[in-house]
């Protein structure tokens, strides 16, 4: 692979930074193009950030660590709301599941046959306990489709 | 000089302990920093106000992330990162490569060396900035650059090659004698 460049760059760049430099350093970027162009460059650059560290003024730490606080409150309510919105969306299709089903359970079959099936005081159960159970998440889903819908 | 950075990062989070030496450390870490950053944020962007807005949103982003447990030279190369990508962030959403003409201030000759590497950033991509500014101005390796900014180890040598040629280029004959 061809070589792109000097192996001594970084030593030259480190030795520039710390301004411990050796005599073969030294030496070496006299006769290497590849460090005294980059030598030369560092050093422009480094004036360029010794000036742009005077002349700049960053914000007191205080406003960072209130923005940060701000921050951390808003992504654990998004979090929050996330849930929410979740919960909100499986109530829907609760609610929508369980009409379909008890529809298609009438559609199905004759009411008489409803109403024999009926006679078992476990089935009953069962179908009240639905019953008082989709009420339940309706009387709680109601609310909260109304705000939405009242939000736009 | 630095505190764990995993502690000052877990310090902000809900439901941690807010502690003063969290707090402390922290001041002392954004004092060690934040002019650094400032200087590459400003120089890779082009512009002061921009600068400031990243410096800012890369501390936040620090504070709030579940980072783990890190040394000095981690923390800033952590730092630097989120600031790069913060950068990458900016430039994809909007057209700002363009540098700022630089404030007149100061003596004749340092003004027109200055004006010199302004010029010459200027004439760079804002990758090529930033390759320049973490090597030789950070002295970052080329494994740290590499982390800073996302790019393959493997590339940085010939990316920073590149640059540095273009760059020499931009500047005056006598500001780069090659």
């Amino acid at each position: 692979m061809k070589q792109i460049s000097c192996e001594h760059e970084t030593s030259v760049i480190r030795a520039l930074r710390s301004g411990e430099w050796t005599t073969e350093l030294r030496l070496h970027v006299a006769e290497c193009q590849d460090c005294s162009q980059a030598s030369h460059l560092a050093q422009a650059l480094g004036e360029e950030a010794r000036r742009a560290e005077i002349h700049c003024t960053p914000p007191d730490p205080y406003w960072i660590l209130q923005r940060s606080r701000r921050m951390a409150r808003e992504i654990a309510m998004w979090r929050m709301t996330r849930l929410l919105a979740l919960m909100r969306a499986l109530a829907a299709v609760y609610v929508v599941a369980a009409a379909v089903w008890f529809l298609h359970g009438y559609a199905a079959l004759q009411y008489r046959e409803v109403a024999s099936a009926m006679h078992g005081s476990a089935s009953m159960f069962a179908l009240m306990g639905a019953m008082v159970a989709a009420a339940f998440v309706v009387a709680g889903l109601w609310p909260i489709l109304r705000e939405s819908g009242e939000r736009g | 000089m630095m505190e764990d950075a995993s502690m000052i990062a877990g310090w902000i989070s809900p439901g941690r302990e807010q502690t003063a030496a969290g707090e402390e450390g922290f001041r002392r870490l954004y004092e060690a920093t934040s002019r650094p950053l400032w200087g590459y944020l400003q120089h890779a962007s082009g512009r002061p106000d921009v600068a400031d807005d990243l410096l800012q949103e890369t501390y936040c982003k620090f504070l709030l992330s579940k980072a783990p447990a890190m040394d000095e030279a981690q923390t800033r190369s952590y730092l630097f990162r989120i600031a790069t990508n913060l950068l990458h962030n900016r430039s994809r959403s909007r057209d700002d490569s363009a540098l700022e003409e630089p404030a007149e201030s100061g003596a004749q000759s340092d003004e027109d060396a200055r004006l010199d590497v302004c010029a010459a950033m200027r004439q760079l991509k804002p990758r090529e900035r930033e390759l320049l500014w973490l090597a030789y101005v950070e002295g970052m390796s080329h494994a740290e650059i590499a982390a800073a900014t996302g790019l393959g180890a493997m590339s940085i040598r010939i990316l920073l090659y590149r640059a540095r040629q273009k760059a020499s280029g931009f500047l005056r004959p006598q500001r780069i004698k090659s």
